[in-house]
C-alpha cells in the first residue's frame, strides 16, 4: 500500500487526492508568480549586467535611483490624480478667470520656445504651476474640494516621503548587524573579501588585485601603527587641507551670493534687456561649482593622507556642505524676492482700485445695484504671484541641473572616451594606461547629487505641482543614459570596495535633507500671506485656514470642538515633551541592548578560547 | 560674452587639472623643455654632458659608482630616459635568475642599461647592445668602457634595430639570444619583437624585457604579447625612472615558442 502513492489511499481518496493536486497547482502558481513579480522589476537585467561588469558598489547607486524613481512615481501619482487632474477636467478652462488667462501685454511671445523653456507664457498659466488654481471652495458636480484637495496633498508627500526613508532605514538597519570590525581583521579580509556578484573577467582582475592592495595596506598600517610617525606634519597637513576646502566653500558661496545680488539688480530693472547668460547666471554658476568643487575636494584630500574610507567620509561631508551652502544661498534669495514681491502686490491693489474706478467712469458709481462690466481677463492688472515665482524658479534650477548632468556624462565620459580610444594611435603617450584614460563612475558624486536634486523636488513640489512629473521624467531618460554611458565609456574601479556598509549612510543624509527641505515651505506656509488674486488660496490671510474652513463647513460640530481642544498649545507642549522623553528612554534600552550583546559576544570568544586551549593541551 | 561669474566658476576645474597632472608638468619640465634650452644656450648635447659629469665624479671600473654618479646627475640635475635604479634592480634581479649566456639590448642610448647588466652577467655570457643614433652610441661607447667592460663581455652595434637584427647571426655571431632588454622607441617594441621571432633569434623560454610599457606605453606591443599565444605576459609595477610619482611598468614575456 504504501508504494502507491497518495492517490491509492482508500476511502475518501478522491477528496484527497484533489486536495494534493490543489495544493500543488498552488505552489506551482505560487512559484511562477514570484517569478513574474521578480521579472516584472524594472531594469533588473540592466542592473546584473553592470553589477557583473563593475562590481556591487556602483550597482548599489542603480539600485537607490531605481529605489527614488518608485517614490518620485507615487509624489507624481498624487500630485497628478488629486490635484492637476481634477483643476483640468473639473475646475473653469483657460481664458475664463484673470488668473488663468496670459496677460495681455505677454501674449505676442505666450507661444515661443524661448518663453516655453523658460516655463513662462503659456506654461506659467496651466496647471503646472499655483497661480492657476481657483479659490472656490468645491468644483464640479462631485463637490471635489480644491483647495483642501492641493495643501493635504503637499502635506501628504511630505509625510509619505518620511515614512518610507524612515522604514528603509530600519530595514537596513536590521540587515547591517554582526562583523568585528577590530579582532580578527586579517581573517575578516581573507574570507570575505570576495565579491560573489562579479561576472567579468577584467572586473576580477580589478577585484583581485585590489584584494591584494589591501592585504599590502592593512600590513603597511599595521607596520605604522608600531612605529612613530611624525605626526606634526600629518596633523600640519591636515588643517592645511581643511584650510583649503573652507576656502573653497567660502569662495563658492561667496560666488553664488554675488551672482544671485546681480539677478536681483537685473530682475528689477527688467529681464528683457539681459540676453540668456545674465538670465540664467544663477542657475549655471550653481551647476557648475557643484560640478568642479568635488573633484577640488578630491584632490586636495590627497594631503590628508587617511584610509580611504575616512577620506570617502571626509569627501562626502564637504560636498554636502557645499551643496547645503549653494541651496540655502539660493533660497535665501528667493526670500528676497519674495519680499519685493509682496511689496509689489501693495501696490498693485492700490493701482486696481483706481483701474477699476476708471472702468465705472462712464456709469454712475453706485456699489451693489450696478451690474458688473464685462473685461476681457486678459486685460485685468494682476498681482504678482509669488507662489508662481518660486515654483517656475524650483523648476528652472531642476531642469538646468538635469541638462548640465547629461552635459557632463556627453562631455566627460563619452567625449573624453572617444578621444582616448581613437587618438592613441598618434598620441606620444598610451591614452588608455596613464593620464587621460577612461574615467572611472564617481559614485557619491552621483548619489549626492540625486539627493539633492530630491531636495529640490520636495521643497518646490508645493508650489509647482508639475516637479515630480518633470522629475519621474529626468529620473527615467537618466536611468537609460547612465546605463549605457557607464557600460560603454567607464572603466570598472582599481580600488572596487563594498558599498552596503554606506547604504545607511546615503538614507541619513536623504533623511536629513528631507528634513531640510521641508523647512523653507512649512516656514512659507505658515508665516507668509498667500497672493490675493492667483492660487487656490487667495483671500486667506493664512494657507492653513483651509483646514478650519473645512471643519467649520463639511464637519459635524462636535469635530470641530475636539480639533479645537487638540490643537490647544497647552496640550501640544506636553505631547511633545512625552515623544521626547519616549526617544531617550527607547535610546537608552537600545544602548543596554548593544551592550549585553558585546559582553555575550566576549563571553562566547573567551569559551571558545578556553576550548582550544583544552583540545590543545589533551593533543599534547 | 561669457559673464565673469561664469568664467571664474571654471576657476575649480582649472585648479584640479594643474593639480591633478602637476607631476606630468614638472617631469615636462625636467626632461624635455630645460634639456632644449640647454642644448641651445650651450654646445654640447645632454649625453655630453652627463658624461662630463661621469668622468669627474665617477671612479673608473666600477660599475655600482658609475650608475649611482648617473642617478645623483639624473635626480639632481637633468633627467635621463634610462632604465633608472627601482627598475634596475628588476633587471638585475632577472638577469641573476636567468643566467642566460647571450644577452640582446635594443636602444643603448647612454649606456646605463648596458652596464648594469653588464655588471650582473654570469662570466662567459656575452652582451649585445644596439644604437640607432651614432651620437649616442659615441658617448655609451665611451661609458661602457668606463665601467671596464671589454669586447668580449659588451659589443655595441651602431645602425636601426630593423637593420641590425637581421643580420645579428652572420655579422655579429649571435646565434640565439636568452635574454632580451627592449628600451629605445616605444613604436618599435612590435616590430623588433616580430622580427626576432621571424630570425629566429629568440631561444626557447627566452626573457623578452619591455621598459616603459605604461608611461609612455606600447598598447599594440602588449596587446599582441598577450594574445599571440607564443608568451607568458607579466607587467610588474614600478615607477617612472627618477619620477616616483608617475607609475610605469616593465613588461616581462617568456617565450614558449609556440607553433
Amino acid at each position: 500500500e504504501k508504494f502507491e502513492g497518495a492517490l491509492g489511499k482508500g476511502k475518501g481518496k478522491k477528496f484527497y487526492a484533489y486536495k494534493v493536486m490543489m495544493t500543488k497547482k498552488w505552489m506551482k502558481f505560487q512559484r511562477d508568480f514570484e517569478n513574474f513579480k521578480t521579472a516584472c522589476i524594472p531594469w533588473e537585467m540592466k542592473i546584473k549586467e553592470i553589477e557583473s561588469h563593475f562590481g556591487s558598489s556602483v550597482a548599489s547607486y542603480f539600485i537607490f535611483l531605481r529605489w527614488m524613481y518608485g517614490i518620485n512615481m507615487i509624489l507624481f501619482g498624487l500630485t497628478f490624480g488629486l490635484v492637476m487632474v481634477p483643476e483640468a477636467l473639473m475646475g473653469k478652462p483657460y481664458g475664463s478667470l484673470p488668473r488663468k488667462t496670459v496677460p495681455r501685454a505677454e501674449e505676442a511671445s505666450a507661444m515661443n520656445f524661448a518663453t516655453l523653456w523658460d516655463f513662462s507664457g503659456f506654461a506659467q498659466y496651466s496647471v503646472l504651476f499655483y497661480g492657476y488654481y481657483n479659490n472656490q471652495r468645491t468644483i464640479g458636480w462631485l463637490k471635489f474640494r480644491m483647495p483642501l484637495s492641493y495643501f493635504l496633498v503637499g502635506v501628504g508627500t511630505i509625510g509619505y516621503s518620511f515614512m518610507i526613508v524612515i522604514r528603509t532605514m530600519a530595514r537596513n538597519a536590521n540587515e547591517d548587524g554582526g562583523g568585528d570590525d577590530t579582532s580578527f581583521n586579517f581573517s575578516w579580509k581573507m574570507f570575505t573579501s570576495w565579491d560573489y556578484l562579479i561576472g567579468n573577467p577584467e572586473t576580477a582582475d580589478n577585484k583581485f588585485a585590489s584584494i591584494t592592495t589591501s592585504f599590502k595596506e592593512a600590513i603597511v598600517e599595521e607596520q605604522e601603527s608600531r612605529k612613530e610617525e611624525n605626526i606634526h606634519l600629518t596633523r600640519f597637513l591636515r588643517v592645511l587641507a581643511n584650510f583649503l576646502a573652507l576656502c573653497t566653500l567660502a569662495g563658492s558661496g561667496y560666488l553664488i551670493f554675488f551672482v544671485v545680488r546681480r539677478s536681483q539688480k537685473f530682475a528689477l530693472e527688467g529681464l528683457e534687456n539681459y540676453g540668456w547668460w545674465e538670465r540664467n547666471e544663477v542657475n549655471m554658476v550653481m551647476s557648475l561649482l557643484g560640478m568642479f568643487c568635488p573633484t577640488l575636494f578630491d584632490v586636495i584630500s590627497s594631503l590628508e593622507n587617511y584610509h580611504p574610507r575616512i577620506a570617502l567620509r571626509w569627501q562626502l561631508g564637504r560636498i554636502f556642505a557645499l551643496f547645503l551652502g549653494n541651496l540655502y544661498t539660493f533660497i535665501i534669495a528667493l526670500m528676497d524676492e519674495i519680499n519685493l514681491k509682496l511689496e509689489e502686490e501693495k501696490i498693485v491693489k492700490y493701482n486696481m482700485t483706481i483701474w477699476e474706478a476708471s472702468l465705472y467712469n462712464g456709469t454712475i458709481p453706485e456699489n451693489s445695484t450696478a451690474p458688473p462690466i464685462q473685461v476681457d481677463p486678459a486685460d485685468v492688472p494682476r498681482g504678482p504671484c509669488w507662489e508662481t515665482m518660486v515654483g517656475q524658479e524650483f523648476v528652472r534650477l531642476t531642469v538646468s541641473d538635469t541638462m548640465t548632468t547629461y552635459i557632463t556624462i556627453l562631455i566627460g565620459d563619452f567625449l573624453r572616451a572617444v578621444f582616448v580610444r581613437f587618438f592613441n594611435y598618434c598620441w606620444c603617450w598610451d591614452l588608455e594606461y596613464g593620464f587621460p584614460s577612461y574615467s572611472e563612475f564617481d559614485i557619491s558624486g552621483n548619489v549626492l547629487g540625486l539627493i539633492f536634486n530630491q531636495g529640490m523636488i520636495w521643497m518646490g513640489s508645493f508650489y509647482a505641482p508639475c516637479l515630480p512629473a518633470i522629475n519621474v521624467f529626468r529620473l527615467h531618460t537618466s536611468m537609460y543614459l547612465q546605463c549605457w554611458a557607464v557600460m560603454c565609456c567607464n572603466v570598472p574601479q582599481e580600488r572596487v570596495f563594498k558599498a552596503s556598509r554606506s547604504n545607511n549612510f546615503y538614507m541619513a543624509m536623504l533623511l536629513f535633507i528631507l528634513f531640510l527641505s521641508t523647512l523653507p515651505a512649512v516656514y512659507t506656509i505658515v508665516s507668509i500671506p498667500p497672493s490675493f488674486d492667483c492660487g487656490p488660496f487667495s483671500g486667506k490671510t493664512r494657507m492653513f485656514e483651509v483646514i478650519s474652513e473645512t471643519l467649520e463647513h463639511d464637519f459635524p460640530s462636535w469635530f470641530g470642538k475636539v480639533f479645537g481642544y487638540a490643537s490647544n498649545p497647552g496640550l501640544i507642549l506636553p505631547f511633545i515633551l512625552l515623544m521626547v522623553l519616549s526617544i531617550y528612554y527607547l535610546n537608552a534600552t537600545s544602548k543596554s541592548y548593544k551592550e549585553a550583546n558585546l559582553e555575550l559576544k566576549k563571553k562566547l570568544q573567551s569559551v571558545r578560547n578556553k576550548e582550544l586551549l583544552n583540545f590543545g593541551f589533551t593533543n599534547y | 560674452m561669457v559673464p565673469l561669474a561664469v568664467a571664474l566658476a571654471f576657476l575649480p576645474l582649472l585648479l584640479t587639472l594643474l593639480l591633478r597632472c602637476r607631476h606630468y608638468l614638472l617631469l615636462l619640465l625636467r626632461a624635455v623643455l630645460l634639456p632644449w634650452l640647454r642644448d641651445r644656450l650651450g654646445g654640447a648635447s645632454r649625453e655630453q654632458r652627463a658624461f662630463r659629469y661621469l668622468l669627474a665624479h665617477a671612479v673608473p671600473g666600477d660599475p655600482r659608482h658609475i650608475l649611482s654618479t648617473f642617478d645623483q646627475w639624473s635626480y639632481r640635475r637633468e633627467h635621463l630616459s634610462c632604465v633608472g635604479p627601482d627598475k634596475g634592480k628588476l633587471v638585475e634581479r632577472l638577469l641573476r635568475e636567468r643566467a642566460p649566456r647571450a644577452v640582446l639590448e635594443l636602444g643603448t642610448y647612454c649606456g646605463y642599461g648596458a652596464v648594469l647588466m653588464a655588471a650582473a652577467l654570469p662570466p662567459g655570457a656575452r652582451l649585445y647592445t644596439v644604437e640607432p643614433d651614432p651620437r649616442h652610441a659615441a658617448v655609451a661607447e665611451k661609458v661602457i668602457r668606463l665601467a671596464g667592460f671589454d669586447e668580449q663581455k659588451v659589443e655595441l652595434i651602431v645602425g636601426p634595430s630593423a637593420e641590425v637584427i637581421p643580420r645579428l647571426r652572420e655579422r655579429h655571431g649571435l646565434p640565439k639570444a636568452d635574454f632580451v632588454f627592449m628600451d629605445h622607441g616605444k613604436r618599435c617594441y612590435l616590430r623588433d619583437l616580430q622580427l626576432l621571432e621571424e630570425h629566429g633569434l629568440l631561444a626557447e623560454g627566452a626573457t623578452v624585457l619591455a621598459d616603459n610599457v605604461v608611461f609612455p606605453g606600447a598598447p599594440r606591443f602588449l596587446r599582441y604579447a598577450k594574445s599571440c599565444g607564443r608568451y607568458r605576459c607579466r607587467v610588474h609595477r614600478a615607477s617612472l625612472e627618477y619620477c616616483r610619482a608617475i607609475p610605469d611598468g616593465v613588461a616581462e614575456l617568456c617565450y614558449t615558442g609556440a607553433r
